[in-house]
């Protein structure tokens, strides 16, 4: 930390502080610096830029960037902003893509909302939204939305116009030798979810993978402005369903740092459990589409049997499957009447896992016909992970040791016993067992927190009934906050900005992991044949959902 | 021969009185059911305040005020289904006590429509008040508006009284003439 803080003095910084205690937080001056700072904190081991979050305040004129760069293995982290002049044509600031190979689309997304532009980009074009989206920068504050989706219904007819534009480049540039083609690998294949890869082939072999993202784009970040601080839950919650609780708790988190509270042990013990149930119901589903992608559905029903369990732990807790709401700033919303009958469900859950494990373990586990596909295939080395920043189980797998319950313990996970689960080889079969062994630990945390939570109420520590949510203040203080979770598919990161007597935030930004995971997908995809495509983008268990927000 | 025919017949017989396979009716009867499930709401027009509560923290704006002819309360709330995502916030705010006005937990599960355009526009949680029961509000808030105007004039009288005894007393003293005051009461 102090070898960073030291680099970071050498520059003209307007302050460099410490923030929680894996953070320095640092604000640069000259934006012309910036490129200087990266490279001498590349020297000391922060390779990874996490994501770039501007934040516009129009009442100051002018546009803050945040970088957050981190040092995965270290555990140093850096949080660094530069002042940027509003007016669209001054709004330019240095590209660190050729520094740090990770923040390349993170600086396209905020080109397309917001307007930065980013000088020396390899290629900085109009991402998530359409390049005749009208008005642009859909996140700056004086965007004028009614105006935006007024143009909207009048043009409808003229938008599809960019696929034929597409259409007739590709067959300019592409020529008409050797067997060269582009496929369109979605946005309604059975495997593919709604993105579109243009797959540039020849013959069978894969030249190269353009990924073409945002038809699930639903502006959450902009919709959180226009709610309370606890009605946001329920737009925090949609940017993927498959593990719902944690994007809450990242959330809740953040509230609770600007509103300086501490929840209870009880609500924090029931943060874990209801994070892991999620986790669990989302492994779930990647193992089984894993499979699924390679044309055995029976793995994903069998799984969807299991998840169903899992997902009445969180029904009788909260009173909905999917969209649960359950976990608001403060700590969690329902208090929890019935403990007893709750924790039989969740054993019933676990015992049905446990029940069927020998049969997942010899049929699809150790399945020789997945093996011969997926072993040595799409293998991505620790240099990978931190070049691109492959989080959460894709990082395990290559066995980096990264785990944010571990490294920033969060609710409860500092006082259970939890290791990190590493596979070694980093190919696709190994991002499959990863997922296998994360359940089990999950399970394991789950039991942990259920005996801890009926110690403390069998001891009087703890009531059930009333110690769930504390008092938040209904108006915040202006104030930032970074709170960081281990998601299912990896590390999520949020950044909340609010001000004065607030009952809004002001701005959030949501860093979800699959957005690295596609845009590696290029790397990883080139050289390999068309049938590996569905095998090894299964892999990478990506959503759409957190990949466009 | 005969003996047969009667065992066949009570086998019929048994056949109308046994339960059929299919008694199980799975719309309203779900393969889990939590005792707080968010289902369809249930408005209680008789304790509901008018507070508005519920329709300010809608995050999706489905909630719209029915307005009422009567004070309190001066409007109810009706749910739009289309719109609705089931998240509960209206009835945490609810401030009613020690049942909510605004309820889905533990709310019906049947929510079935035809998913036609049209029947989407219609697929609302309306709150059906009886007339009478209007009728009977009001006339109790008429009633109470009077009682409280007959209050009123009663406390204005007493006071009026009072100031007068008071400027009748104060005046004895100076022994000042009242005449110009009298005037102005006039």
């Amino acid at each position: 930390m102090d070898r960073i803080k030291e680099v970071l003095n050498k520059f003209d910084m307007e302050y460099v502080e410490d923030y929680k205690s894996t953070w320095i937080k640092a604000k640069l001056k000259n934006k012309n610096d910036l490129l200087k700072v990266i490279e001498s904190l590349k020297e000391v081991g922060v390779k990874t830029c996490s994501t770039v979050s501007p934040t516009d305040f129009i009442d100051e004129n002018r546009i803050e960037v945040n970088y957050f760069l981190e040092d995965l293995f270290n555990k140093k982290n850096v949080w660094l902003k530069v002042d940027v002049d509003r007016d669209l044509e001054k709004c330019e600031i240095d590209s660190i893509t050729p520094l740090m190979p990770s923040a390349d689309w993170h600086e396209l997304e905020s080109f397309s909302t917001f307007g930065v532009k980013f000088k020396g980009h390899p290629n900085l074009r109009y991402f998530l939204i359409s390049s005749d989206y009208y008005g642009k920068f859909p996140f700056r504050k004086d965007f004028d939305w009614e105006a935006h989706e007024q143009n909207l219904i009048e043009n409808i007819n003229s938008i599809s116009d960019e696929f034929f534009e597409d259409y007739e480049k590709n067959e300019k540039t592409i020529g008409h030798e050797e067997s060269k083609t582009v496929l369109n690998w979605g946005p309604t294949h059975p495997a593919s979810g709604p993105i579109r890869l243009k797959v540039f082939i020849n013959g069978e072999n894969v030249e190269k993978i353009d990924a073409d993202i945002g038809y699930v784009w639903r502006a959450l970040e902009n919709l959180v402005e226009r709610k309370d601080f606890v009605g946001s839950i329920v737009a925090v919650e949609r940017i993927c369903f498959m593990d719902n609780p944690n994007p809450m708790i990242c959330y809740s988190q953040a509230v609770e740092e600007i509103a300086g509270k501490e929840i209870t042990p009880f609500a924090k013990y029931m943060r874990v459990i209801l994070g892991e149930v999620g986790r669990i119901a989302s492994h779930l589903i990647s193992a089984g589409s894993f499979f699924g992608t390679m044309g055995l559905q029976t793995f994903l029903m069998w799984n969807l049997d299991i998840r169903e369990y899992f997902l009445d732990v969180l029904e009788d807790y909260s009173g909905a499957r999917i969209a649960t709401a359950s976990i608001e700033p403060g700590g969690v919303r329902y208090p929890l009447n019935d403990y007893k009958a709750w924790f039989e469900t969740i054993q019933k859950a676990i015992d049905k896992f446990e029940s069927v494990k020998a049969d997942i373990d010899d049929i699809f586990i150790k399945n020789p016909l997945m093996s011969s596909r997926a072993k040595g295939n799409g293998i991505f080395t620790l240099n990978d992970v931190e070049e691109y920043y492959l989080a959460g189980p894709i990082a395990r797998a290559s066995g980096a040791k990264i785990d944010v319950r571990i490294d920033e313990p969060y609710a409860a996970y500092g006082e259970l016993n939890i290791n990190y689960v590493t596979c070694e080889n980093g190919d696709a079969r190994d991002r499959l067992y990863i997922i296998y062994k994360e359940i089990m630990q999950s399970i394991d945390l789950i039991k942990q927190a259920m005996k801890k939570i009926e110690e403390g109420i069998e001891s009087g520590e703890m009531n059930p009934t009333k110690d769930h949510l504390i008092r938040m203040p209904r108006r915040m203080p202006a104030g930032e906050a970074v709170s960081r979770v281990e998601w299912a598919r990896g590390e999520m990161l949020m950044h909340l900005v609010t001000t004065d007597k607030s009952t809004s935030p002001y701005r959030l930004k949501m860093r979800a992991p699959s957005v690295n995971h596609t845009m590696v997908l290029n790397k990883l995809i080139s050289g390999k044949t068309l049938s590996d495509i569905p095998l090894l983008y299964g892999s990478m268990h990506i959503c759409q959902g957190d990949l466009d927000r | 021969m005969l003996f047969q025919i009667t065992e066949k017949i009570i086998r019929v017989l048994k056949g109308v009185t046994e339960p059929r396979i299919a008694v199980k009716d799975v719309v309203s009867e779900p393969a889990h059911k939590s005792p707080i499930f968010r289902g369809r709401h249930e408005v209680r027009y008789d304790i509901c305040t008018g507070c508005d509560a519920c329709n300010k923290i809608c995050p999706v704006d489905a909630i719209k005020m029915k307005p009422l002819p009567i004070k309190r309360p001066n409007k109810v709330p009706e749910v739009n289904l289309a719109i609705c995502i089931f998240c509960g916030l209206c009835e945490d705010v609810c401030p009613t006590k020690p049942e909510k006005a605004i309820k889905l937990s533990g709310g019906n599960i049947e929510m079935l429509t035809d998913g036609t355009h049209e029947a989407l526009d219609n697929f609302w949680v309306r709150v059906n008040i009886p007339d009478e029961w209007i009728e009977n509000k009001k006339r109790e808030e008429e009633e109470k508006a009077r009682k409280k105007a007959e209050m009123l004039a009663k406390k204005k009288a007493e006071a009026e009284a009072k100031k007068k005894q008071e400027e009748a007393k104060n005046s004895n003293r100076a022994n000042v003439s009242s005449k110009p005051e009298k005037g102005e009461e006039k």
